[in-house]
């Protein structure tokens, strides 16, 4: 056996090793390892060098691992270990301040988290997409005679084919058609299935929508193709995999193509079946080139570097092209929406039967405005009591300072301190978010979670450097403050250091102004809100049930209606065309005047001869439907106030109109005028309205007015009718005023987030008052002994030492009312229908705060003023 | 009862080291160890274990020559004192009086 040569350990390896290991324990244990190396290392280099990773890897424990303090070696180490030491002991020492700051903060930071998931939650509408920025919807904007002008989200079915032959800027087209409710037959069974619709073929390579079976490029090529959701294909046949099974729509016989996952509910589209859109018209073979009624929505991807604007200057060729009508531009004008803006920049969009839950963006921005607002004042409270108990630290910046602690390092003692406080809140703002989100999802109706955050890394890394940030700034100011102080004058005595404190009521001011501004915001909010709620539209939505019509109730509407009404808990039963809550359809009117025929076209709605008397609404002039004349039957109309002024005749009854279908000889006529009611929501003015009634057209839904004091036997009567007379559709309905409550939920719901934010800010601001009281009606509590001496009645005091914090809200008062005034209505400009803006709520909100502030103090206050004055001036 | 209590792994730790007697040095002990007990050693639960036990009084360590081998670090020798011989006895005592205290069925179940 030949004498090997030794094999040193890796130098790495033992650099570390000596690096973190204790000086003591370094050379036996460095000579144990060389050894026990050496020899592993005749048997196996390899395996020797990974057992020693392991050794040193092991021995860097607890122990071993030298001490890194700052008394052994040359680093910062101790100090910092210090800082942390006595940033804990002042944090426990006062521990109301240091819950007050950190609290403060903690809600100002969870309010931020929630805001955040809320907006990050909406930004994700439509997101999924990976064309998302080159899919466009197309929207007309029409102004026709005789009606209000609006934005529309429907398209004719032609416009979708023809557009993208003739403008090279579009690369494809998917036309999306919701049929609602429909109702499969699959054998004997029959099953109501909501959200089916119809498409293009292309639709499963513009959108996203993952296919779980099928190929996205061929799964609705052909008529009568159908895609499932597994939610549906469950249903309907129990499992998963139904490729090649077939049900029954009106007759026609759909074969399944592919089965998708169920819809997520950030989509603006929703549907549960889609099926190919000629499945619908397999006996209309000029779809692709049919102009006239809007009904569906149209979708175009366009190329990179399409210029919407060039697209727009060619479009009223286009129309006046295809559509083969002169007036054509007079009446429409396109556009293209992007997708991205659909979810959240749709308000103004009339008739927009496809957008779930559509939400108005611009309240994304007062979320975000109000999230900041928030953050501010608690960073602001955290600046000014951290600066306010500056005093009690004094002693403690001159000690240091006179055993040789630098300026620049107490500064970074006290930036260190409010970065620690920071994260502490943090920390509680995380807990707290995740105790509250399950409330506030019931609240504002959505499914935030934490782990939209805590899933990416990205994100986490930018709340922490928000955070530390935020500790930042929160400590610049009180960190140059205390570093400051002379130690000489400090360890003498802190009085002769006391300075008027403009900075920290400047501070409050600013925190108060903001404070005050959303609770002032936040009552005309409600205000609005109440407004809406009560004010009297001009007819009657409680009590109504709206049962959803079919083929079988329409058959059998006379008797089902006749069987209804025996009840006595049902006061009422009617029909009508469309639902009173949104727009109704423009159709085109025909008027007679001396000079000749006018076309207009206001909104529309064909109702039963009873439905001014169930919904209560009031007629102006004129009588109302009635069978006693078989004309009132299509040939006899009912309009609104605002349609008979913009006719323009002295006495509307009588006049010659009618529907533009309807030959000139022979027009029906003008038999009654009703009141302006809101028949769309209050944010839109009453449009130009005519009412008409064809018992043979159909009617979609049936109004039912119950007994309010019964509504419980009432629904059950209903239904118990329903059955009788309907076997093959089950019953479905709906309450009217809950389809109005509908109408305003992006306003409840940012009312709602308004009013919390509010309450929350005006806490915050209220728990830096208090700790500021606190700290400067101890300063004067000797005054205050003083002057009780020489006979200062408790009032007088109270009224002394209330006095600077009254004036600070005055000065918030007057600083936040211009601009809270200006953001107010501009808010309010969204409602045709609206409250004036009332100086009252401006007192009034002026009033809360103060009325908040001074009872937040007077504990302070009170206390002080009846203390007893020998206390106070014994010592000196 | 000795205020002072040890646990089982610094039990067999110091037992080996008497058993190496003049010998008792780092790899030798873990060897030893490992060898007895059956189970894997790193280093650095063993020096911890001695350290401690060190710091406790029950043993007490002294450096031996520089020699060739070892990268030329010295081995530390391990002795047990008095007072740690005094606790093994003391272990030794109280598992010995549970063991008697034992009735004879109690593993027949």
């Amino acid at each position: 056996m030949g004498q090997q040569k030794h094999i040193a350990p890796p130098h790495s390896l033992i650099r570390f090793f000596r690096w973190f290991c204790d000086p003591e324990l370094v050379e036996d244990l460095e000579g144990d390892m060389t050894e026990l190396f050496e020899e592993r290392s005749r048997a196996n280099v390899a395996r020797a060098k990974t057992l020693l990773v392991w050794e040193i890897l092991m021995l860097f424990r607890p122990g071993i691992i030298r001490n890194f303090e700052g008394n052994k070696n040359l680093n910062n180490y101790g100090m910092i270990k210090n800082y942390f030491k006595s940033a804990w002991r002042s944090l426990m020492k006062y521990k109301t301040f240091s819950a007050i700051n950190i609290f403060s903060l903690t809600i100002g930071m969870a309010a931020c988290m929630v805001i955040f998931l809320f907006v990050k939650d909406e930004r994700s509408f439509d997101a999924f997409h990976k064309k998302r920025d080159k899919i466009y919807r197309l929207c007309e904007v029409q102004s026709f005679p005789g009606t209000n002008t609006q934005n529309v989200a429907l398209s004719m079915p032609g416009m979708g084919p023809t557009m993208t032959n003739e403008f090279p800027e579009i690369e494809s087209f998917v036309r999306f058609w919701n049929w609602g409710d429909q109702l499969l037959e699959l054998g004997d069974k029959k099953i109501t299935i909501e959200n089916v619709a119809g498409a293009d073929s292309t639709f499963f390579e513009m959108f996203d929508y993952p296919l779980v079976i099928g190929d996205p490029a061929e799964v609705i090529d052909e008529p009568l193709d159908a895609v499932v959701s597994e939610e549906v294909a469950i249903k309907l046949f129990n499992k998963k995999d139904v490729i090649g099974e077939t049900f029954v729509i009106d007759g026609d016989q759909c074969i399944i193509r592919g089965v998708m996952e169920n819809v997520p509910e950030n989509s603006h589209l929703q549907f549960n079946i889609l099926l190919n859109i000629k499945s619908a018209t397999l006996d209309n073979p000029d779809f692709d080139s049919q102009f006239g009624g809007n009904f569906l929505n149209t979708y175009f991807t366009l190329n990179e570097g399409a210029d919407l604007e060039k697209m727009a200057e060619r479009y009223p060729d286009y129309l006046s092209r295809n559509t083969g009508r002169d007036n054509i531009n007079e009446m429409y004008k396109l556009y293209l929406q992007p997708l991205v803006d659909v979810h959240l920049a749709s308000t103004d969009v009339e008739h927009d039967y496809n957008n779930y839950r559509k939400f108005n963006g611009t309240y994304i921005d007062v979320f975000i405005l109000v999230g900041i607002f928030i953050l501010i004042i608690a960073s602001l409270n955290f600046m000014n009591l951290t600066t306010a108990r500056a005093s009690n630290r004094a002693k403690e910046v001159g000690v240091r300072k006179t055993i040789g602690a630098l300026k620049g390092q107490l500064f970074n003692q006290f930036i260190f301190e409010s970065i620690m406080l920071s994260c502490m809140a943090l920390i509680f703002a995380i807990v707290l978010t995740f105790i509250a989100l399950p409330f506030l999802n019931i609240l504002i109706e959505r499914q935030l979670s934490l782990l939209a955050i805590f899933s990416e890394p990205t994100l986490i890394v930018i709340i922490l450097a928000i955070t530390i940030t935020l500790g930042l700034l929160a400590g610049i100011y009180p960190s140059i403050y205390l570093s400051s102080f002379k130690p000489v004058i400090v360890l003498k005595g802190f009085k002769s250091y006391e300075k008027k404190s403009m900075f920290r009521s400047s501070l409050i001011i600013i925190q108060f102004s903001l404070a005050l501004g959303m609770i002032i915001a936040t009552l005309v909010v409600i205000q609005q809100l109440t407004y809406m709620k009560n004010k009297d539209i001009g007819f009657t939505t409680d009590h109504i049930l709206l049962l959803d019509m079919n083929e079988q109730t329409r058959e059998k509407y006379d008797e089902l209606k006749q069987a209804l009404l025996s009840e006595s808990n049902i006061l009422g039963v009617t029909g009508s065309g469309q639902r009173l809550g949104n727009n109704f359809h423009q159709w085109g009117f025909k008027v007679m005047h001396d000079t000749g025929v006018a076309q207009l076209a206001p909104s529309n709605v064909f109702v039963d001869h009873d439905y001014l008397d169930v919904y209560g609404i009031k007629l102006l002039q004129g009588r109302s439907f009635s069978k006693e004349f078989a004309t009132d039957d299509g040939l006899a109309f009912i309009i609104n106030e605002s349609f008979a002024k913009d006719l323009g005749f002295d006495d509307p009854i009588g006049q010659k109109v009618g529907h533009s279908w309807y030959p000139n000889d022979s027009l029906g006529t003008v038999i009654g005028v009703t009141e302006d009611f809101n028949f769309n929501s209050l944010h839109y003015k009453v449009n130009k309205l005519s009412i008409v009634v064809h018992t043979d057209w159909g009617f979609s839904e049936m109004s039912i007015k119950l007994n309010g004091e019964n509504i419980a036997q009432a629904v059950k009567d209903v239904e118990r009718i329903y059955d009788q007379f309907v076997t093959d559709y089950p019953i479905d309905y709906e309450f009217l005023d809950k389809h109005f409550q509908e109408l305003y939920k992006s306003d409840e719901q940012m009312g709602a987030v308004i009013t919390i934010i509010a309450a929350l800010s005006i806490f915050i601001g209220c728990m830096g008052l208090f700790g500021l009281a606190s700290i400067s009606i101890q300063r004067r509590i000797k005054e205050v002994g003083i002057r009780k001496v020489m006979g200062a009645s408790v009032n007088n005091l109270v009224t002394l030492l209330s006095k600077n914090f009254t004036l600070m809200i005055l000065v918030s008062f007057v600083l936040a009312t211009p601009v809270t005034y200006l953001f107010i209505s501009r808010w309010l400009e969204n409602f045709a229908f609206r409250v004036q803006v009332d100086p009252i709520m401006f007192f009034a909100g002026g009033f809360i705060a103060l009325v908040i502030a001074l009872v937040t103090i007077s504990f302070h206050v009170i206390k002080a003023a009846n203390s007893n004055p020998v206390n106070s001036l014994k010592y000196e | 009862m000795s205020k002072v209590s040890i646990g089982e792994f610094e039990e067999i730790v110091m037992l080996t080291v008497a058993v190496l007697y003049k010998d008792a040095y780092g790899v030798a002990i873990k060897k030893d160890l490992e060898k007895r007990s059956k189970r894997k050693v790193s280093l650095g639960a063993m020096r911890t274990a001695l350290k401690r036990l060190e710091k406790k009084g029950l043993l007490v360590s002294e450096f031996g020559e520089v020699t060739a081998v070892r990268g030329g670090k010295r081995k530390r020798y391990f002795k047990v004192t008095p007072y740690g011989k005094k606790v093994l006895e003391q272990v030794m005592e109280t598992r010995k009086r549970l063991w008697d205290a034992i009735p004879e069925l109690a593993f027949d179940m």
